[in-house]
């Protein structure tokens, strides 16, 4: 028997797999080691039998079908777009809903003394009135500022301006109940009247006699009693913009969507 | 048939492209099963197996040879099996003396020839051949199958096996050393053109 190095060197001849110069060395070991030629015989006799063994045929077909693959049928190309579209509107639904959820009770929770937006908004909380007007006030004036400013504008051109405006975020701020709104004389309208015939001195100096003569400046509240007694112009309360329930309707929408882009898939698929 | 474009339209998730590879390469990859594992109904489960893994993953073929590249899926599907095989769980047959005790080792009982029914169907050459290939151990017989039943050169073999080719090298000369000293006790059933002296004198 020779060892394992002569084995694979002699299988190696066998297939053709040993360069030249190898092949040359090894043949002429082979003309003078009869161990290493009956080797080969063997292995030669060996690699002769399976190479004429009959080939097995197979015994049915094997060709798949889609359920044993799970192929899915091909989804449109606005798929991927729709399932990034619903994923992300259900994840800012549920941010949004655990916030609008979690921020009453936190306030509950943590500090005693100051009530939930929400129940002073309802005014439900003892003690809240004032806070609860205080802040109707404010969501308020913006909307009766503009009413006011669109209605003093005409009364502008025929009398001095009489007030100042200063900037909103400000107002909102100073809304004691000494507060007032002066509106600038700039910002007013001055078209077609009277009042814009005069030159550009007299117009400049009219806030300043404003200033020195000051008319009595109406109140907020005033400006909302005035603004709700005019017929067709109600002060619509502002309320902040619903963002959960949009978020909600984009998910279900765009589930919707897909699920539809899947069933119509499936159907042109058969 | 143009291997290429079918290949090509497979990856892209053509399934009756496939199945018209299948149909080439269906015999090559049920023989090659059968030879490894020895038993037909195995042989075609890890067909059927590699079929299926083929077509799953078909977009990692890079080329090369196609039916080396299925002769590989399926060499690992009959490993996997014979694996399984291995780690299923048997019941010892633990012998036991007159007093009821065990006794330690139950290998006397272990036959090491072949049963009668083995025997019976070795009376036949491919039978006789096919039980000197079961005798091999798994790589020894992946290798000699891959490359002289199959006709894969060694590269093809090393990859389809995933090993080097000197590994490959390696397995195929002791398979076939093994299989030549198994076969002489089938001497008699081997026809004159596959004897010894045969091979020689070509």
């Amino acid at each position: 028997m020779k060892n394992h190095r002569d084995i694979e060197t002699l299988s190696a001849h066998l297939d053709g797999q040993l360069d030249s110069k190898e092949s040359t060395k090894l043949e002429s070991r082979l003309k003078t080691d009869p161990e290493l030629e009956s080797a080969l015989r063997d292995l030669r006799a060996a690699r002769g039998i399976l190479r004429k063994l009959p080939s097995r045929k197979a015994p049915r077909n094997f060709t798949l079908t889609r359920q044993m693959v799970r192929l899915k049928p091909p989804l449109p190309r606005s798929y991927p777009l729709a399932r990034f579209t619903t994923v992300f509107a259900a994840i800012l639904f549920l941010c949004s809903f655990t916030t609008n959820t979690l921020t009453p009770m936190l306030n509950f929770g943590f500090g005693a003394g100051a009530p939930a937006p929400e129940a002073v908004m309802a005014g439900e909380c003892e003690g809240c009135e004032g806070v609860a007007e205080q802040e109707a006030a404010a969501t308020e004036a913006p909307a009766t500022e503009e009413a006011f400013a669109a209605e003093m504008a005409p009364a502008a051109t025929e009398e001095p301006p009489i007030v100042e405006m200063a900037p909103a975020a400000t107002q909102a701020a100073d809304l004691a109940p000494s507060s007032t709104i002066t509106i600038s004389p700039e910002i007013l309208p001055t078209e077609g009247t009277e009042g814009t015939e005069g030159t550009e001195g007299a117009r400049a100096l009219e806030p300043t006699q404003a200033l020195k003569e000051p008319a009595p400046e109406p109140t907020v509240e005033e400006n909302a009693a005035e603004t709700a007694t005019q017929p067709g112009v109600e002060p619509e309360p502002r309320r902040p913009f619903n963002w959960t329930f949009l978020f909600l309707a984009v998910s279900i929408l765009s589930g919707l969507a897909m699920w539809i882009m899947r069933l119509s898939a499936r159907r042109k698929w058969r | 048939m143009d291997e290429t474009a079918l290949i090509t339209s497979a990856q892209q998730g053509d399934l009756d492209a496939f199945n018209t590879l299948i149909l080439h390469y269906q015999n090559a990859v049920f023989n090659t099963a059968a030879r490894i594992l020895g038993d037909d109904d195995l042989a075609q489960d890890a067909a059927q197996d590699a079929f299926i893994s083929a077509f799953q993953n078909i977009k990692s073929f890079r080329g090369g040879s196609f039916k080396a590249w299925l002769l590989r899926t399926v060499t690992n599907a009959c490993l996997d099996e014979l694996r399984r095989q291995k780690r299923k769980p048997t019941t010892p047959l633990e012998p036991e003396t007159s007093d009821g005790e065990e006794i330690d080792s139950p290998k006397w009982l272990a036959d090491k020839g072949m049963t009668p029914a083995q025997k019976a169907e070795a009376d036949e050459l491919e039978h006789a051949i096919q039980h000197c290939l079961n005798e091999l151990p798994v790589e020894f017989r992946a290798a000699v199958v891959l490359a002289d039943v199959q006709g894969l050169d060694y590269a093809e073999a090393a990859a389809a096996s995933r090993v080097p080719i000197g590994t490959i090298k390696s397995r195929i000369a002791r398979a076939r050393l093994r299989l030549r000293e198994c076969l002489r006790s089938f001497e008699e059933l081997l026809p004159a053109s596959y004897r010894l002296d045969e091979e020689q004198a070509r």
